[in-house]
């Protein structure tokens, strides 16, 4: 289980984006993260995995089954990430540096956190495209050699590599074409099925939280004021922001 | 933003010295010896003096080392021919008969303490130093004239101790502080005209090049390329050598080498501008060119061309300085190139006189540092992003 | 097949271009002069006679037209003529000439962008201390100090007040003997010259690091290189210089020319045997043959140093393909 608990984070310019946020990720479920545009959801992901800018200071404890992690040294935290928690960020976003090919990139996070063989490595790399749909070949390629929904799956592949427990993705389908993210949906499900992963999706879209996700925690204004079985939050939302949101959501379904 | 900051407060007090420059007289005349060192460089040699003695007699006191020269210009004029005349220079302990004056009824005295004639008759031999003789002792001295019929003086004496002024003088004898601050003037003049005359420049074809695009965009775009691919400084040697060396032949000629970053800034502005949302809306609402021009392009732009401006002046005054650094402007003009080049050229460094290098390299580095420092807050005023970096 | 060579295609016919205008610059400017056009094709110092004999021979008797079309095809091939003032050919003098230029220009260069991009990289890395400010003051410094009261000065301190370098010449006279004791004589005279270079130099190299590394370790890419737990060295490095590596590869062929400029000036201060100084000396001294030549040559080594700036970028960025550019 992840556990997030009373986790406040504020950038170097003063602004307070998350306060006193608390979740709970437990293995093999996707919780989905919603709210809408600067709630603090995407800041509460990266202040958990401690990548805000610096001078940003976050307070509270984030817990990796029962590991703390601010608990850690810098070099602990590094070394743990990736391996117990991975990252994939927005669609619109480049998860890859642009003059490096996939392999290098893949296989520089295998050669940091785990120890095999070049071939072994090579061999899971390509394993782990096929799991998400690409073929090995995909790795002699450059980022800009791939369309969005191939970047977005070649990122999942990539954050799978050193087979974490955990992983929080940042708005994963945002700017996908519909069909393309239904893919990426039901890849991001049957990983957390198979692999029993815990995964931490962030989203501002209700709909598409509510078919996919097993729980759903509300945040507004940077707090989390509600979470709840995402059947239960349809139905019956307690918070007045919730409400808000699910009578929206009716709303476009009528 | 406050205007007033260092920056523009020091560009303000140069624009007043240099208008202030014709004050300060001719420049390129010699006041004093050459190569004299600053006035505060070495206190031993004690402070020149320049006197003048209407009455027949002048007496003053010395208290320093022996000076380096002296000189006594004027006229003497006697009621009478005098039988006997002469003008004398009295020291603590010895008098010194300079001029025989007699058997003349106007005498222009000219004498310096150089002169071999002069050395003959004091009776020494032409390598003595004249100065060190005479002034050998300290205490009081006293020029003047001992005949028998009434003299009239006009006589100016002065005593030159190798030191001159704030600066010195340079190879020529000329006050080296004077000089730097007649060239405020050049630099300043160079810098604005040359830029001014790019910006327009710059600005009309990159908004015709924007605004009509096709042939008339391709082939000043390809204008452009080509003149920036000449190598700079090689061409304005070759274009000064040939054509002249004046100062606006300098402006004319940065100019034409400068307009090509300003054009490529504008056309882009133009291009965007002309593809924006809100000029189809204007255009849809009916606004004509004219009006879209002067209230919405002129002020989106201002502060970029400022900026493209206030940056360009710093690459004209480094231009004009270099091509009169390497002897290629008129002598006449007091350049802090051509300061920095009759430096080079003249000696400076067998002589050890660095007086003659600081003043104008650090008046050209002051005045860029300036101008690029009120370019730079130009830039940010217009792009919020480089604020943002400045103030992380 | 048409897309595939159109942009180096441009790429060529504009460098020809700018050749063409350097070479119509140095035919007509030396022809517009005022007073005897023959003055400035012409020693001075030739009788009537020969100089109608070598009117002929120069064919400057034809037409302008034709003798422009002589004159270009002459350059091309690098038949420069006889220089005025020596009296040699000119492409002897710059020959000569131009092994001293290239070895003040390339260490000084060099030495300026290593520099430079270190200190640029450190002030991005740790921002806010002290290398943020020493980048900000150098880059001051590149752009406001004229380059030859930087190295005025460096003579007045280490030539002249403490006499370890030497005030002018590229070699000593007379030239030692023996190999070594030539390379260190070498080494001795150009020492001033490109530490005046570097120091007026890497200012600016810093300053434009800083700001792409900045810009680069902005994206979210680091963000993910770092969440991978790699080595912060790593990501600097590996990740983002790597990826700011192709525009400052660029920047550092077009500064070529900008070096090449200056060496003229440089030359000047240290009396060095080099083509800037040639092209002065050639121009004050209304020798026009040498000074064209020399400009020419300048021209040249500029146009092929922009084409270089290009292709090289092809081979440094993945994304931009030598073959697919349209």
């Amino acid at each position: 289980m992840m556990r997030i608990s009373s986790l406040s984070a504020t950038y170097p310019n003063g602004f307070n984006a998350v306060k006193k946020a608390d979740l709970k990720l437990s293995s093999g479920e996707i919780l989905a993260l919603v709210g809408e545009s600067g709630s603090g959801k995407s800041t509460l992901i990266y202040a958990s995995l401690g990548l805000l800018p610096k001078g940003s200071s976050v307070s509270g404890k984030v817990f990796f089954d029962d590991i703390e992690f601010f608990a850690l040294p810098k070099e602990g935290q590094r070394k743990i990430r990736w391996k117990k928690v991975s990252l994939v960020l927005q669609g619109t976003m480049s998860s890859f540096t642009p003059v490096l090919t996939i392999k290098r990139q893949f296989l520089e996070a295998m050669e940091e956190h785990l120890s095999l063989t070049p071939g072994e490595a090579m061999a899971k790399a390509v394993e782990l495209l096929e799991e998400v749909g690409l073929e090995g070949n995909f790795l002699a390629r450059y980022p800009h050699e791939m369309s969005g929904g191939q970047k977005q799956r070649c990122a999942i592949a990539m954050a799978l590599c050193c087979d974490p427990d955990y992983l929080l993705a940042d708005e994963p389908t945002t700017a996908l074409d519909v069909i393309t993210q239904a893919e990426i949906m039901n890849l991001l499900k049957g990983i957390a099925k198979r692999r029993n992963m815990g995964i931490l999706m962030v989203t501002h879209d209700l709909a598409l939280a509510s078919s996919t996700a097993d729980e759903i925690c509300v945040m507004y204004q940077g707090c989390t004021i509600e979470t709840e079985r995402s059947d239960i939050i349809i139905k019956s939302p307690k918070q007045p922001h919730t409400i808000a949101l699910v009578r929206s959501l009716s709303m476009m379904e009528e | 933003m406050s205007f007033w900051r260092l920056d523009t407060l020091f560009l303000a007090f140069l624009s007043l010295l240099a208008l202030l420059t014709p004050l300060l007289g001719p420049v390129n005349e010699a006041v004093a010896p050459p190569f004299c060192k600053p006035l505060w460089l070495d206190h031993e040699s004690g402070k020149p003096l320049s006197l003048n003695a209407k009455d027949n007699s002048l007496s003053f006191t010395w208290e320093s080392k022996p000076p380096k020269t002296f000189s006594v210009k004027g006229t003497v004029t006697f009621e009478d021919v005098p039988k006997s005349a002469s003008l004398l220079l009295a020291g603590p302990s010895k008098t010194y008969k300079l001029v025989d004056l007699a058997g003349y009824r106007n005498f222009d005295v000219d004498i310096d303490s150089r002169d071999v004639p002069l050395k003959l008759f004091l009776g020494l031999s032409p390598f003595v130093d004249v100065s060190s003789v005479i002034f050998s002792e300290r205490g009081a001295y006293s020029l003047f004239i001992a005949s028998d019929v009434k003299a009239h003086v006009d006589l100016n004496l002065n005593i030159y101790t190798g030191k001159w002024g704030i600066f010195g003088t340079d190879q020529r004898g000329r006050d080296v502080f004077r000089l730097t601050l007649a060239g405020i003037r050049i630099s300043l003049l160079v810098g604005i005209f040359a830029t001014l005359i790019a910006s327009t420049l710059g600005m009309g074809l990159g908004l015709f090049a924007g605004y009509l695009g096709g042939l008339a965009d391709s082939s000043i775009m390809r204008g452009v390329d080509v003149l920036l691919a000449i190598p700079t400084l090689p061409i304005l040697v070759v274009i000064s050598g040939v054509w002249g060396r004046g100062l606006w032949q300098i402006v004319f000629v940065l100019s034409i080498f400068s307009w090509m970053g300003t054009a490529r800034v504008v056309r882009s502005l133009t291009l965007s501008l002309r593809e924006a949302p809100y000029v189809e809306g204007l255009r849809a609402l009916g606004a004509p060119t004219g009006y879209i021009l002067a209230r919405h392009f002129i002020p989106e732009a201002m502060p970029l061309l400022l900026a493209q401006m206030a940056l360009g002046v710093p690459g004209a005054i480094l231009a004009e300085a270099g091509l009169s650094f390497l002897g290629l402007s008129d002598p006449l003009m007091p350049s802090w190139g051509r300061m920095l080049h009759e430096a080079q050229v003249f000696g400076a460094f067998t002589s050890g006189a660095w007086w003659l290098i600081f003043p104008p390299g650090l008046g050209i580095a002051s005045i860029c540092l300036a101008f690029i420092s009120v370019g730079r807050r130009f830039e940010e005023m217009a792009d919020p992003r480089l604020r943002e970096m400045a103030e992380r | 097949m048409n897309t595939l060579n159109n942009y180096w295609l441009r790429r060529v016919l504009s460098s020809l271009l700018v050749i063409a205008v350097v070479l119509s610059l140095n035919f007509f400017l030396f022809r517009l002069m005022p007073g005897d056009p023959t003055g400035s094709l012409l020693d001075p110092r030739f009788s009537p006679e020969a100089k109608q004999e070598l009117l002929k021979s120069y064919g400057l008797d034809k037409p302008l037209s034709q003798q422009f079309f002589m004159y270009v095809k002459q350059m091309l091939a690098f038949r420069f003529g006889i220089s005025f003032m020596s009296q040699r050919p000119v492409w002897q003098e710059l020959a000569e000439r131009l092994p001293n230029t290239l070895l003040l220009l390339f260490p000084a260069l060099l030495l300026s962008a290593v520099l430079g991009t270190l200190l640029g990289v450190a002030a991005a890395k740790g921002r806010g201390r002290l290398t943020e400010k020493a980048v900000l003051l150098s880059g001051a410094i590149s752009f406001s100090f004229p380059s030859f009261f930087v190295q005025l000065v460096l003579l007045l301190l280490l030539a002249h007040a403490f006499p370890i370098f030497p005030l002018r010449g590229s070699l000593s006279v007379p030239p030692p003997t023996g190999f070594w004791n030539l390379v260190v004589d070498r080494a001795w005279h150009m020492a001033l010259p490109i530490a005046s270079l570097v120091l007026l130099g890497f200012g600016s190299w810093a300053l434009y690091v800083r700001n792409l590394m900045v810009k680069v370790l902005g994206e979210d890419f680091i963000l993910l290189a770092r969440a991978k737990g790699l080595r912060e060295n790593e990501v600097l490095w590996g990740h983002a210089f790597r990826t700011a590596l192709p525009p400052i590869v660029t920047i550092f062929f077009l500064s070529l020319p900008g070096v090449i400029s200056g060496a003229v000036i440089t030359e000047t201060v240290f009396s060095l045997h080099g083509i800037g100084k040639f092209l002065l000396d050639s121009v004050l001294g209304h020798d026009y043959p040498a000074a064209g030549a020399a400009f020419y040559l300048m021209s040249l080594v500029t146009v092929i140093c922009n084409l270089l700036a290009d292709v090289v970028y092809t081979f440094v960025d993945p994304r931009i393909s030598f073959r697919r550019l349209r």
